[in-house]
């Protein structure tokens, strides 16, 4: 007689492998978000070791409205926990809610896109169940990284100069959460709103930027400040962990998770499997765009991510651009300073500017992984086959990518100089605008480089590509704040693809780096076509 | 002499310790209908992406009208069209919209017999590809190979999702594609389908092949099933050369002989038959004989 799992059998095996599937990089990020907060607040200790040096640090930073925007909160710098908090809020809130967009859409429409949810539908459960099961999953992979930070910091905290009480590293820890947490709400939402995953992501990645930009706005004035209290990166900001340890935004983010997720689960409930709420058109007269050669119909099937990633370096730049004006209009002398430490001179506009485009590059260095995923899912699915199968060339073929996500690069870094002055000049602040020019496109070859670097790990372990271009973008943007935090780490930045990105407009890049950047970018696409070339082709 | 359309010498492909094709020697002549017939993981797919140049031989070689299947790809997917068994499209494309583009990338299509495929497979074109069902997306890759006039179609499993009469239809493709003298490699599990429109078959097993030849010669070597009713008591068949499986039931018996049957009939004879009945076996009796218990894949194939 075969086994009877029971009612809610097949729901809990739903929830497992959905935690298997994103277990392990939750574990990891526990470890990152853990060691990241931990660093930040032994390198203050080490840095400033005086009552008279961390006073100073916090007049530096007191009415530096425009570096709050940037950076998150700045409050209480003058002590341990207060200056942890500020240092790791916007990489760690940015990271955990992109990872929460991903990690949610990928269990919900990936597995739908596949078909893998259909099949589980067939088995002893339904929509609703299946949903509330695959993000009771998700919900321990975040549990799993609350507690990883929690008791790496409270582990830490007992250092007596840090002085964290365990309690004060679990609101902390909570506070961490909250932005995965919200968002893994918001990517079950986006999955039954878009029919394909990459919609779904796409829409999530919006909620993302626009609840970003928010935050950004709320922290660049006292007037703005309500605006805290209507996004998610509003409600971490203001537990105020180790200084306030104010535990009431957790109650908006527990109240507005439940909530997207009882909504994800109804949606679900109502639409039928493998369509999504969003009407989309099932017919249609044929559209020639495209249809030339495999490289236009990659640019046909790829406009919409590039747009939006184009789009999103712009929009940043352009908020980038408005907070400037409250900078530059309440900037102590002292600032420049802190900006300092990552080597940037001139005007303190030029300095300010010369540190946001960091995040710009960031940003910009980050959509290969986007085309790069993009030629993966092509083999994987068995339709790079369809191409092999005729008469084209592989190295023509992954050439067509590259150049295409190449244009890409070049177009986002083209715009996000124009739009940071369009911003900044809305304010009235007066910028170059060729100089601005300059600075957008001295982002271009550092995205290159990684372009190139996950072309190669395309070429020999697909599998990796996407996380190759993650790693080292992400890595390199760690590394480089490390180093420009620590003056015994500078050594590290040497390994940062950021070392070697020059801060226009605060820096003018030298032409023979940019040269050999571009030409290292080069390099190592030509050979990811060589390679390519000599590879056996995954496929169904 | 124009070359083989396909040609391989000592053809292996392993991945780490599994060999997933063993020493393939096979050659297939213009104008041809191959079978190409095994079971799951007998290493039938493996080949396919062997003789399109998409995974790299670990030794022996393919030629594909004399060139080097892996070397000279590009050159020879001119004159190839390929239906892989998973019909996974560009789901955002329409009907019409993937079959511009597979007819654009190829570089040949006959654009009025297109149209007629159109028909004669009922596709709406102008449906979504996300839209189709399984089998209509494989009707859409089937339309763009056929429409391609492509000298040599590679079609692997291609009608797993048709319904009997678009079955029908794809037989009759096939057969047009012969007279007009292009070489069909069909690697089925169905082998009415191949039993239909192959002239020469092979059967794989475990990455080698095991079994070659023309259909009619393939059966003439295989077990003859005789009935015959006879007008009194079975004699004793059993020591006869080449008879086996005797099954007696009152004054009817059934056998299979393999090689001459005189013994046989002199024997039956003498025994006062009344009524005799021959069967030569099907292709899914010399299937089964070939994979039956005991015989199965080893499962190493791709």
């Amino acid at each position: 007689m075969a086994d009877d799992a029971g009612g809610g059998g097949a729901d809990v095996a739903v929830g497992r492998r959905a935690f298997r599937q994103v277990g392990r990089g939750a574990a990891a990020w526990a470890v990152v978000f853990g060691g990241t907060a931990a660093a930040s607040a032994l390198t203050y200790v080490t840095s400033f070791p005086t009552l008279a040096s961390r006073q100073e640090l916090a007049v530096t930073t007191s009415s530096a409205s425009g570096l709050g925007a940037l950076l998150g909160p700045i409050a209480a710098v003058d002590t341990v926990g207060g200056y942890t908090v500020y240092k790791s809020f916007v990489f760690l809130t940015t990271i955990g809610a992109i990872w929460a967009v991903l990690a949610s859409t990928r269990l919900l429409r990936g597995e739908e896109d596949t078909g893998r949810w259909q099949l589980v539908l067939a088995g002893d459960t339904r929509p609703a169940r299946a949903t509330a099961a695959t993000l009771a999953g998700l919900g321990a992979a975040i549990g799993l990284i609350f507690c990883g930070t929690t008791a790496i910091l409270a582990l830490v905290g007992r250092n007596p100069d840090l002085g964290f009480g365990v309690g004060e590293s679990v609101l902390y820890g909570l506070s961490i959460a909250i932005a995965p947490l919200v968002f893994a709400g918001v990517g079950a939402v986006t999955s039954q709103l878009g029919r394909t995953r990459r919609l779904a992501t796409g829409l999530g990645i919006g909620v993302f930027g626009v609840m970003f930009a928010l935050r950004m706005i709320a922290d660049s004035s006292a007037h703005t400040q309500w605006l805290r209290w209507l996004t998610p990166f509003g409600w971490t900001e203001l537990v105020r962990p180790f200084t306030a340890n104010d535990p009431w935004p957790l109650l908006p983010a527990g109240v507005v998770t439940i909530a997207l997720c009882v909504t994800a689960g109804i949606l679900a409930s109502r639409r039928d499997a493998g369509d999504g709420v969003l009407a989309s058109r099932d017919v249609s007269d044929l559209r020639p765009f495209g249809l030339g050669s495999p490289s236009g119909l990659a640019a046909r099937l790829e406009l919409p991510l590039l747009g939006a990633w184009c789009g999103g370096a712009a929009v940043a730049a352009f908020a980038l651009g408005i907070v400037a004006k409250l900078t530059t209009a309440k900037v102590p002398g002292s600032l420049g300073d802190t900006l300092e430490n990552f080597g940037v001179k001139g005007s303190f506009a030029d300095q300010f500017f010369g540190v946001a485009f960091l995040l710009v590059a960031t940003l910009v260095a980050l959509l290969p992984a986007g085309q790069i995923g993009a030629a993966f899912e092509e083999e994987t699915s068995g339709r790079l086959v369809h191409l092999l199968a005729r008469p084209t060339h592989r190295a023509r073929l992954l050439g067509g990518r590259l150049a295409l996500a190449a244009a890409g690069i070049l177009a986002a870094g083209l715009l996000a100089g124009p739009a940071a002055w369009l911003g900044a000049r809305t304010q009235g602040v007066e910028l170059d605008l060729g100089r601005m020019l300059q600075a957008g496109l001295n982002v271009v070859p550092t995205a290159l480089i990684a372009l190139g670097i996950g072309a190669v790990t395309l070429s020999v372990a697909p599998r990796a590509a996407v996380k190759a271009v993650y790693g080292v973008v992400i890595g390199s943007l760690l590394v480089d704040l490390l180093a420009s935090m620590v003056s015994g780490l500078t050594w590290m930045g040497h390994v940062s693809l950021f070392h070697y990105l020059a801060l226009a407009p605060a820096q003018d890049p030298e032409a023979r780096t940019v040269a050999v950047t571009i030409a290292v970018a080069l390099a190592l696409c030509v050979l990811a076509t060589i390679l390519f070339g000599r590879r056996d082709v995954r496929s169904k | 002499m124009e070359d083989s359309p396909i040609l391989t010498e000592q053809l292996t492909k392993r991945y780490g310790s599994t060999t997933a094709l063993d020493s393939l020697d096979l050659e297939i002549e213009q104008g041809e209908v191959f079978g190409y017939l095994g079971p799951n993981g007998a290493g039938k797919s493996t080949t396919l992406a062997l003789l399109l140049g998409l995974i790299r031989p670990t030794s022996g070689q393919a030629r594909i009208f004399g060139l080097d299947a892996w070397r000279d790809a590009p050159a020879i997917h001119r004159r190839v069209a390929y239906v892989p068994s998973e019909a996974n499209l560009w789901p955002s494309l329409t009907g019409a919209e993937a079959l511009r583009f597979l007819g654009t990338v190829h570089g040949s299509v006959d654009g009025a017999y297109r149209d007629e495929l159109l028909g004669r497979f009922e596709l709406t074109p102008d449906k979504k590809i996300r839209a189709y069902s399984h089998g209509n997306r494989q009707k859409v890759l089937l339309i763009a190979a056929f429409a391609s006039r492509a000298d040599l179609l590679l079609l692997d499993e291609p009608t797993s999702g048709l319904d009997p009469l678009m079955e029908r239809v794809f037989q009759a493709c096939v057969r047009e594609a012969r007279d007009r003298g292009q070489t069909v490699l069909l690697s089925s599990h169905i082998l009415s389908e191949v039993d239909a429109v192959c002239d020469r078959v092979a059967m794989l097993r475990g990455g080698r092949i095991i079994e070659t030849g023309r259909l009619d010669v393939l059966r003439g070597l295989a077990a003859l099933h005789v009935h015959a009713q006879l007008g009194g008591p079975v004699p004793d068949l059993a020591g006869l050369p080449g008879v086996t499986n005797v099954v007696v039931d009152g004054e009817a018996v059934e056998c299979d002989v393999v090689g001459s049957i005189q013994p046989l009939l002199r024997v039956l004879t003498g025994a006062g038959v009344e009524h005799l009945t021959t069967r030569e076996p099907s292709l899914e009796e010399l299937f089964l004989s070939h994979y039956g218990a005991g015989h199965g894949a080893t499962g190493s194939g791709r």
